[in-house]
């Protein structure tokens, strides 16, 4: 988009804009209603999910690319002209959806700090990872400086057999029985909804477009992940 | 996770309707999506918090929804009266945009006091079933209920403490037989 653009002109191919992000080819092109969509969900779900979901890098990005966008074509703008106002109560609003999203997930990965830094990294390579690149950085500092501080304020004054810390044991982990409620977006049967214990079988149920359940999140955790649910 | 009730309404404020504005503008190309053209007396879908942004700046008057009236309402507090169950809401929204509409644009809606009870009186209705499907609930020791036609901002007046109460629940029966080792950050 150029730089002497008027608002008029402002993103007139705006909402055709594809997702641009070359690394990702199993991302079908989105418009950019669509992937604010998808924001809102990863957002709603990151907030009711136990644990630390996989980031949603390139929904983050475009979004932001697109609110910078916004903003050039505004600064560009007639200052009295009506439409200025209402793009940017827009950004607010979207902003607002991106910095809780991003909220949620430094808090969850200050309360599960080693657990998320274990799983990271044995899915580092994988095409999902876990964090963002600011977001691993940003737990190893933290990690780090837990350690040092715990080491510094109680572990030097211990006994030595007490006075070292096992991150593996002492991790704190997401509880994934936590109970959740949830929106069914797809059809999908044969979902486990108990698995079997002692006194119990185990339970199957159909889940149909539209309803909404509360149940445990780890029996439906897949399901979350793949979009089949959404977490309400 | 808690969810502030103003998030409720965040979420609801991007449902539509449609007002008459009082001045002409071409389509305008939000990021959600575009609005517009607008042309002054004639009616415009715009989602609700840019139609509350404009009614408070005085550009437009807002429709109410057709679910919002007298006759309509009436009938939906006989049918969720007369049902067991929950019944299907005109709108997933329908308590967060009375709230909103009748706040900022009362002069809009007819006979604003009378639907505001109305309102208020289907979901006291609403819940006190839910209150007394919580306790079915709990007493039938399932793990897990369907919520059907259940909405979101009255899912969240229980969220907390049912989500809580079923965890701890959890917890307790499954110490019973000893399955409990697994959760270490339950009561964190």
């Amino acid at each position: 988009m150029g730089e002497e653009l008027n608002v008029s002109d402002i993103l007139q191919g705006g909402n055709g804009v594809n997702e641009e992000d070359d690394d990702d080819d199993d991302e079908e092109a989105m418009t950019a209603p669509e992937v604010l969509q998808k924001l809102e969900e990863a957002w709603m779900n990151e907030k009711f999910s136990p644990e630390l979901l996989p980031v949603k890098s390139n929904l983050v990005e475009c979004m932001l690319a697109q609110i910078n966008a916004m903003e050039t074509n505004i600064e560009n703008a007639k200052k009295a002209d009506l439409r200025i106002s209402i793009h940017r109560m827009e950004i607010d609003r979207i902003r607002f959806v991106v910095s809780s999203y991003l909220r949620h997930r430094l808090a969850k990965i200050e309360k599960f700090t080693s657990h998320v830094l274990q799983e990271e990294e044995k899915r580092r390579d994988t095409d999902a990872p876990l964090l963002s690149d600011a977001e691993l950085e940003f737990a190893k500092g933290y990690e780090a400086n837990l350690k040092s501080h715990l080491a510094s304020t109680a572990l030097r004054h211990m006994p030595t057999n007490a006075a070292t810390f096992n991150d593996k044991e002492m991790a704190v982990l997401p509880d994934l029985n936590s109970y959740v409620f949830l929106r069914v977006n797809e059809t999908t049967e044969n979902v486990l909804v108990e698995e079997a214990t002692v006194d119990v079988g185990e339970e199957i149920m159909d889940f149909e477009k539209g309803d909404q359940h509360i149940m445990m999140y780890k029996p439906i955790s897949s399901l979350v992940e793949s979009g089949a649910v959404s977490l309400i | 996770m808690a969810m502030d009730p103003s998030e409720v309404e965040f979420l609801a404020e991007k449902e539509h309707v449609n007002i008459i504005p009082n001045f002409s503008q071409d389509t305008i190309f939000l990021i959600s999506g575009d609005i517009g053209p607008f042309s002054a007396g004639l009616p415009v879908s715009v989602p609700l918090w840019l139609a509350v942004n404009l009614k408070q700046r005085q550009k437009c008057r807002v429709v109410p929804p057709d679910w919002m009236n007298l006759e309509v309402l009436q009938e939906k507090k006989q049918a969720e009266m007369d049902s067991r169950f929950f019944t299907e809401m005109p709108s997933p929204f329908y308590i967060e945009i009375t709230q909103l509409l009748l706040q900022c644009a009362t002069d809009d809606i007819p006979r604003a006091d009378e639907i505001r009870t109305l309102i208020k009186d289907i979901w006291d209705l609403r819940i006190a079933k839910l209150r007394s499907s919580i306790d079915v609930f709990i007493k039938s020791e399932e793990s897990h209920a369907k919520l059907n036609f259940l909405t979101l901002m009255e899912i969240n007046t229980v969220r907390e403490f049912l989500t809580k109460g079923l965890n701890h629940m959890h917890q307790l029966r499954s110490n019973l037989t000893g399955s409990g080792a697994t959760q270490s950050s339950q009561f964190l």
